[in-house]
């Protein structure tokens, strides 16, 4: 056996003064030389107090209190040490950590200090675990650094952290944790704050470095997708207990317990069929009420759950647009220089979006961070005014009006209308408001209704999102993730939006919490008929909910079709690359970290020659099949009319 | 950074003026000037005043010119390092200070020195030992400290110093050397009678400054760097210093520019009551008396302070924060 590391029987405490919390109890498993083992859990599983428990890093009231950690380090062949035997912050330890076993973690924008540059940072790494001096300790840091991928490792030793993109930061951060050579590196999420072309291109680093540098890794994640793409073995922890371990491949096409197999079912993947719906561990049943399911009321059509599903799939056909963007560009100026002799720059945050909602529809808004699909729903709710472009929106009178020229109190009654669900459950809420304060207010600010009517919509949202009435006094503090995103959810819906707008609606969420979500989402839309426009960065989550698909990238729609199309025919090179970078919990889609583009992927200029953006060239959107459009130059495409 | 030195150094040039502007108007403000008191007193005393010699002072002080000639003449001659004449001691301004503006400076340096040697070990050893016993004493130490007037806590120490040693620690100085030339064992004395005002005005300071230290430090300690640093395999005390501890620096450093003026204007009690020869209660009377060029050389002095500390910890920040040196506008 040539195991690195045996946990056995693992049980760690938080011992406060007046009590004792188990954090992780009878957890054992091993990791092989040269073995990923990844370490499956939801957000307070107890995964990450495993990782600390083996790095010594547990906080000062977490306690070993049974069990051991073996490790055996293969460049002292025969010793074996027990870390949880080791003072946590003697010279043993210190000689492990950093040195034996490195550590990467899920923020790379804080975990390196901003006051250090990169070459100070990671030549300290050196010289704490090698006799070497300042010279050699920077040669070995470029070393590193240039085989992670540094663009110019020996300039980039001067750079200070803030001064690189995220991805650049997290490929420091592993220069950092190698540049020992270490022999069992821990990776606690360490994609999970990167876009997903970023995710692909670190997760083949990891792979590539430990073929080279022959060492283990313990990967941390909630992600089954990085899970299926990258480990051997996987551990399944669920409430501090291990309940499954195995080859990965057992595990995903077998799995033996419950909890893994209802996380499985929890996650969106590609080839889904229409009717097929994730399993999230509880499912909520919404139930109408008389005052909802008027909603989206002005139409003829009494849509509820008797519509047939093929009708809710193709509603393109049998509806009328609700919301109608065109050619919509927004740019940000930012003033560098000093008081005598400035300088402005534009920076184009939107350029040239054109976009429809159809009533009934749910379109997905797909791009990765910074891309401007914040911006564009900014725009849309007239939170901020577009430079350029129009955006047309049916109101009451069944009219569409051009919502640009208008001013607050022309958009008052168009507000209402427009609603929103925003991305962190925690901060949308108002801490000090109870929930029944948070679902009434919109009603309160337009008027709508008298308090009878106001006190019986709030019944009934609350019903409608799963969440018992008697929660109605309580605050958000007392809400898990999902309860609050149920709680903005029933807000936005208050109003009987026309059209709902969601902004990363489940990024926060655990997979089986975004199941729910997802699936309350759905029955939502189909029972009362509502329209949405669905921001998000996970093609899958998109791919799930919505009808038709846009993909944004650099402020610019590049690629819009119907969901099935643009899966199986992308044209785009930015949305191939888009689809060949997620990682699918699904061993028979691996990734091809062959196609991963290295950080071309999202800049126009490099796009080839029919899709190239820069000075010379701007395309504009070509219709290439019904419904499917292509931001290209070419001639035997023809330009849409609009 | 060259280019941003100039320009901060230049900024200070129309500050300056403004606050000049605004000192003079404030200390004209009250009714009257400083002949109309003196008048009133000889009158209270009972003595007649010729007309002709009150036109004649008047001439002679400036006094009958508009107020903006009165203005550029005291600045001028600020410019000129002519602070100007004292009507109440009959005196140049700059011969009425003498020694108390150094003296001043000498006291409120020796201060902020003690208050930053005494806080940052015991905010450093409050933070990292939260809640422990030591922790909770200091704080209470603290809390008394910020609570007590300064000059309350002056009184207690004059009495002791009398009562049980026998001693006096009023001044700043043995009353032999008091307006004789400067020598070392005037200089000696002066340090030995230093610590006592010293301790009494830095105490609330150093208070202020454990609590603050403290709640930085806690903050940064909590941070993701600083277990990235741990998890290299640093020792805790090397992490300490080099990640959190600098962090935690920026706003004291930020701070140099309020702490001089507060620490001068908190001592003018304290002067008061131990007697100290220092600027504080020689801008008190001649903001009384409306002696307007002494008032208002006072007052210049401490916006100097405040202006130079300011330019002094931006500069400092600059230099010890990369990102204020890299993306603050600095490097252009």
């Amino acid at each position: 056996m040539t195991d690195i590391l045996r946990i056995k029987d693992l049980k760690v405490e938080f011992v406060l003064p007046h009590m004792r919390v188990k954090a992780v109890e009878n957890v054992s498993f091993r990791i092989g030389a040269q073995e990923t083992v990844a370490l499956v859990g939801e957000s307070g599983s107890g995964k990450s107090t495993i990782s600390q428990a083996i790095m010594g890093l547990l906080p000062k009231v977490a306690q070993v209190t049974k069990g051991s950690i073996i490790f055996a380090d293969p460049k002292k062949p025969g010793t074996r040490v027990d870390i949880a035997m080791l003072d946590r912050s003697g010279s043993d330890m210190r000689a492990i950590r950093g040195g034996r076993i490195s550590m990467i973690f899920q923020e790379p924008m804080s975990s390196l200090s901003p006051l250090h540059t990169i070459g100070d940072q990671i030549c300290e790494a050196v010289k704490l675990h090698r006799k070497v001096g300042s010279a050699e300790a920077r040669e070995l840091a470029v070393e590193m650094l240039t085989l992670v991928g540094f663009p110019q490792p020996k300039r980039s030793l001067k750079t200070y952290p803030f001064e690189l993109s995220g991805g650049l930061r997290q490929r420091a951060m592993i220069a950092m944790a190698l540049v020992c050579r270490p022999a069992l590196l821990i990776a606690d999420e360490p994609t999970t704050a990167l876009d997903v072309t970023i995710q692909a291109q670190i997760l083949r680093l990891i792979k590539e470095v430990q073929a080279e540098l022959q060492m283990s890794v313990l990967l941390i994640t909630h992600d089954l997708g990085v899970v299926a793409n990258m480990a051997d073995r996987m551990v399944v922890i669920y409430d501090g207990r291990v309940v499954e371990a195995g080859k990965t491949d057992d595990v995903f096409i077998n799995p033996g317990h419950t909890y893994t197999r209802s996380l499985l079912a929890a996650v969106p993947h590609f080839d889904m069929g229409p009717d097929e719906r994730l399993r999230p561990l509880r499912e909520i049943k919404p139930k109408t009420g008389s005052l909802l399911a008027s909603a989206g009321d002005g139409d003829t059509q009494q849509n509820t759950s008797d519509v047939p599903v093929t009708l809710a799939l193709h509603p393109t056909m049998a509806s009328e647009p609700v919301l109608a963007v065109r050619h919509l560009s927004k740019s940000f100026t930012t003033r560098k220089g000093n008081w005598i002799k400035s300088e402005e720059r534009l920076i184009p945050a939107v350029s040239d979006v054109s976009l429809t909602v159809n009533r009934g529809e749910c379109v997905g808004l797909v791009g990765e961070s910074g891309c401007g699909k914040t911006t564009l729903s900014k725009l849309i709710m007239r939170a901020m005014s577009p430079d350029e472009g129009s955006i047309l929106f049916r109101g009451e009178s069944g009219q569409m009006t051009e919502l640009t020229g208008l001013d607050e109190d022309q958009l008052n009654p168009y507000r209402k209308r427009i609603q929103f669900v925003f991305q962190d459950p925690f901060g949308s809420l108002n801490p000090r408001m109870t929930v029944q304060d948070i679902i009434t207010e919109p009603m309160l600010i337009h008027g709508v209704g008298d308090s009878n009517y106001r006190q019986k919509m709030v019944l009934e949202l609350m019903d409608l999102v799963g969440l018992d009435p008697r929660f109605l006094n309580r605050y958000p503090h007392s809400f898990s993730g999902g309860q609050r995103q149920r709680i903005g959810i029933a807000r936005a819906l208050s109003l009987k939006p026309d059209l709902l707008i969601f902004d990363e609606p489940t990024s926060a969420l655990d997979v089986s919490v975004q199941a729910q979500i997802l699936n309350l989402l759905k029955d939502l839309q189909r029972d009362l008929n509502l329209t949405y426009l669905f921001i998000s960065h996970n093609l899958a989550v998109v791919d799930y909910v919505a009808d038709r698909i846009a993909v944004m990238c650099a402020g610019r729609i590049v690629e819009s079709a119907p969901r099935e199309v643009l899966f199986k025919n992308p044209m785009h090179p930015y949305t191939q690359a888009l689809l060949h970078a997620v990682p699918f919990a699904d061993l028979d889609h691996l990734l091809d970290f062959d196609k991963i583009m290295d950080g071309k992927a999202s800049d126009p200029s490099r796009w080839p020659a029919p899709f190239t953006i820069n000075q010379t060239s701007e395309p504009k959107m070509m219709q290439v099949a019904e419904d499917h459009f292509v931001r290209a130059e070419r001639a035997d495409f023809t330009e849409i009319a609009i | 950074m060259l280019t941003y030195l100039a320009r901060r150094l230049f900024v200070m040039i129309p500050t300056l003026f403004m606050i000049s502007v605004l000192v003079f108007v404030i200390i004209q403000l009250p009714p009257g000037d400083f002949l109309t008191t003196y008048l009133n007193e000889l009158q209270a005393q009972g003595e007649a005043v010729d007309p002709a010699k009150i036109e004649f002072l008047k001439r002679q002080y400036g006094l009958d010119q508009p107020i903006y000639i009165q203005y550029a003449e005291w600045a001028w001659g600020l410019l000129q390092g002519d602070l100007g004449f004292s009507f109440e001691y009959n005196l140049p301004v700059s011969d009425v200070v003498g020694d108390r503006l150094w003296l001043s400076l000498v006291l409120n340096f020796s201060t902020i020195i003690f208050i930053y040697i005494v806080s940052f070990p015991i905010g450093i050893y409050s933070a990292t030992r939260q809640y422990s016993w030591g922790d909770y004493g200091f704080t209470l130490l603290g809390f008394l400290g910020l609570a007590m007037p300064n000059f309350l806590f002056a009184l207690i120490l004059l009495y002791y110093a009398n009562v049980v040693f026998g001693t006096s620690i009023g001044g700043l100085m043995d009353p032999e050397y008091i307006n004789q030339g400067w020598s070392l064992a005037k200089m000696m004395s002066v340090v030995e009678h230093l610590w006592a005002p010293v301790v009494v005005i830095g105490t609330s300071g150093t208070a202020a400054m454990i609590r603050r230290l403290r709640a930085n430090l806690l903050d940064e300690l909590g941070k993701q760097y600083v277990v990235t640093a741990h998890a290299k395999g640093l020792s805790p005390t090397k992490v300490l210093f080099k990640y959190p501890l600098r962090m935690a620096l920026n706003p004291f450093i930020a701070d140099i520019g309020n702490i001089l003026p507060q620490v001068v204007s908190g001592s003018v009690l304290v002067s008061v009551v131990m007697s100290l020869p220092t600027t504080g209660p020689m801008l008190l009377t001649a903001l009384q008396s409306q002696d307007m060029y002494l008032a208002g050389s006072f007052l210049m002095f401490l916006a100097l302070l405040t202006v130079v500390g300011m330019f002094v910890s931006d500069v400092l920040l600059a230099w010890l924060d990369p990102r204020i040196r890299l993306q603050g506008g600095v490097g252009n």
